[in-house]
């Protein structure tokens, strides 16, 4: 299928280009680290708040991070306008948006790599090896929550002049029930689920996706095109 | 022809909230448990009503706009969402003072109290958006886009908020279905429905004269090269 | 823009000529379909873009002072990827074809941001060979370029216009693009002024 092929293409030379550009990505994940810490401080020192509110440090650090992740996306597509090449060669937006949205998630989905053993260590935290796989599941899900809409609104906001604030005003109110679910799911993992409500609020984070990246698929095209 | 129809219905309307509003201070009887306080039910509730009307109304333009292309429902979208809007932040300080009235805080996260904040962070960011587009064709696309994408996300915020709250078993603003209630309800309901699409059709005219003035004048922007290179 | 009266016959060629925001830009992207018309019609290989727009687009390739190279792909990896969204495959060989054309085999490998401005007008160009159009949209190519490149873009430009592919040419250079156009049009504040052989306005100097 055309359209898979070329999402799958973009993909992959967004992939090589952060690559490329690793400097900046590993910024990015440094930045989630530095959230996390700082969220010690403001509600540290004492072990029992931090590890409670554990889970929702992790998902404010990945929703922070987001926002700087994407606006990179689109910042590639801006030098030397290389977006406009793209859009005049017979490459579906649709595409462009599957392509580049795959491409935002792997880049959150890589900050759990990070950001998850930082937190054990700074929130002293004791998953079990289900845990983290639960855990791991939940900030895919998170991610791609995040991605979908995300990228959509960078390409909107990536053009104007006050990008970097424009992006988490439109972004942030959007999400909150991938920030509402993420926190609650991820809390329940690390304290205990008594009256197994994970599933249920695995399946909002999964229903959030799956709205969202047919919804924003279907109304790229829109937010792409010249007047 | 169109708009003095509506002019009278807006009057209509006025008249309707004022009597709506008179029956619903001074005669309606006073709730049980909580007395005369209840008495902001009559224009919250109808607050809340339009406000989502408009709103639903903004997701229609929005739909239109991006099918047809044609400007005008922009500027109806406009209308629809600045209204919204506004009803919206009302409603907030509304809820916030029955709140204070009846459970001594300013704000308890009740679940549509906490929905209608989310929805006013959601459109005010479409407003503020068609601030930061200089550029027409543009402005419209991505207004339609983000209203769309706020408003699908209504429900998504509603059920994840209540579930959010129902982990803390925490009271919620009580419905009242007493007959005599429901008679300044359905008054200040129809009657702010009125006023609303007045507000909202005259702000559409209003952002239609605009954007026809600001294509015939010419490009602010030469100006200030002109300026940049001397 | 107003009263821009264009007939342009398949395979045509046609010179833009003007100063500095006379409009060459602007009618060029008009006719890419990066900006709309507030009046009037535009009919591309017959068809209306707005209702045709894949077909149109397709046809069309346009490149301009933004070249709209990725810095940190290596030539090679570029023209690759052009060729797999278009839905061809990417052989070794005729990666390495495509780069002879451009004169750049020796610095296939290397990143696009390591260039000079001429080799990544080269590239930009070559890579326009992958979409196969019909007509083909330039804005100052002549422009970053030496004399050796110009003589590299006349020549190639003329082979393109053996093969069929149409031309709008937008350039202060005429020297080197008047004898490629057949049509030439003057522009002046957004409208046309003069239009006749591209021959004469060499003649008339510009």
């Amino acid at each position: 299928m055309r359209l898979a092929r070329q999402a799958w293409l973009i993909f992959r030379k967004d992939l090589l280009l952060e690559w490329r550009g690793r400097a900046r990505t590993v910024s990015v994940l440094l930045f989630g680290v530095v959230t996390l810490v700082l969220f010690s401080f403001a509600l540290g020192p004492e072990a029992e708040p931090l590890r409670r509110g554990a889970a929702g440090f992790l998902t404010l650090a990945l929703l922070l991070s987001s926002v700087l992740g994407l606006n990179e996306s689109f910042r590639l597509e801006q030098e030397d306008r290389a977006l406009e090449g793209l859009l005049l060669r017979p490459v579906e937006p649709t595409a462009l948006f599957y392509g580049k949205a795959l491409g935002s998630a792997f880049l959150l989905l890589l900050l759990a790599l990070i950001l998850v053993p930082a937190a054990v260590v700074l929130y002293d935290l004791s998953p079990t090896p289900a845990g983290l796989l639960q855990l791991a599941g939940l900030w895919a899900l998170a991610s791609a929550g995040l991605a979908a809409p995300g990228t959509l609104y960078a390409a909107i906001t990536g053009r104007l002049q006050s990008q970097d604030v424009a992006l988490p005003l439109l972004l942030f109110p959007l999400v909150v029930p991938v920030l509402l679910g993420s926190v609650k799911a991820m809390d329940l993992v690390l304290t205990g689920d008594p009256m197994h409500q994970l599933r249920s609020w695995a399946l909002l984070l999964a229903g959030f996706d799956a709205i969202y990246w047919s919804v924003c698929g279907i109304l790229f095209p829109f937010a792409i095109e010249e007047s | 022809m169109k708009r003095a129809w509506i002019g009278w219905s807006a009057v209509a309307g006025l008249a309707l909230l004022a009597v709506g509003t008179w029956i619903g201070l001074f005669v309606a009887p006073a709730e049980r448990h909580m007395g005369d306080v209840q008495r902001i039910m009559y224009v919250h509730v109808p607050s809340a009503w339009i406000g989502m009307v408009c709103f639903t109304a903004a997701f229609v333009f929005a739909i239109l706009s991006l099918w047809s292309g044609r400007r005008v429902w922009d500027d109806r979208l406009v209308g629809a969402v600045e209204v919204g809007v506004v009803l919206n932040a009302l409603l907030l300080v509304q809820g916030s003072i029955w709140g204070r009235a009846t459970w001594g805080v300013w704000w308890d996260w009740d679940v549509r109290l906490t929905t209608s904040l989310v929805m006013l962070l959601l459109f005010a960011g479409v407003l503020a958006l068609r601030r930061l587009a200089d550029d027409e064709g543009r402005r419209a696309s991505w207004s339609a886009v983000a209203t769309i994408v706020g408003y699908v996300d209504v429900p998504l915020v509603y059920f994840c908020v209540r579930w959010w709250r129902s982990l803390h078993q925490v009271q919620s603003t009580p419905e009242t279905v007493d007959p005599a209630m429901a008679l300044p309800l359905r008054l200040n309901a129809i009657g702010l429905l009125l006023v609303a699409i007045w507000m909202a059709s005259r702000r559409a005219r209003l952002e239609g004269a605009r954007r026809i003035a600001e294509s015939a004048a010419p490009p602010a922007r030469v100006v200030s090269e002109e300026v940049a290179r001397a | 823009m107003a009263h821009v009266d264009l007939d342009l016959p398949a395979g045509g060629s046609l010179l833009l000529a003007g100063a500095n925001g006379s409009g060459k830009t602007t009618l060029l992207r008009l006719l890419a379909g990066r900006l709309e018309a507030s009046a009037g019609t535009l009919r591309l290989f017959g068809l209306d873009p707005r209702r045709h727009r894949g077909t149109v687009r397709s046809g069309l390739s346009m490149v301009a002072h933004h070249l709209s190279l990725y810095p940190r792909l290596t030539a090679a990896e570029t023209l690759a990827l052009w060729l797999r969204l278009g839905g061809e495959p990417a052989p070794a060989d005729r990666v390495r074809d495509l780069l002879a054309e451009a004169g750049l085999e020796a610095h296939g490998n290397v990143e696009v941001g390591a260039y000079s401005a001429g080799m990544r007008k080269r590239l930009a160009l070559v890579r326009v060979r992958i979409e196969r159009p019909r007509l083909l949209l330039l804005d100052e190519p002549f422009s970053a370029l030496d004399s050796e490149g110009r003589a590299w873009l006349a020549e190639w430009l003329a082979g393109l216009r053996r093969e069929g592919v149409g031309l709008v040419l937008a350039s202060h250079a005429l020297e080197w693009s008047a004898p490629l156009c057949e049509q030439g049009v003057r522009l002046a504040a957004g409208q046309v002024t003069w239009s006749g052989p591209a021959a004469a306005l060499l003649e008339a100097g510009g």
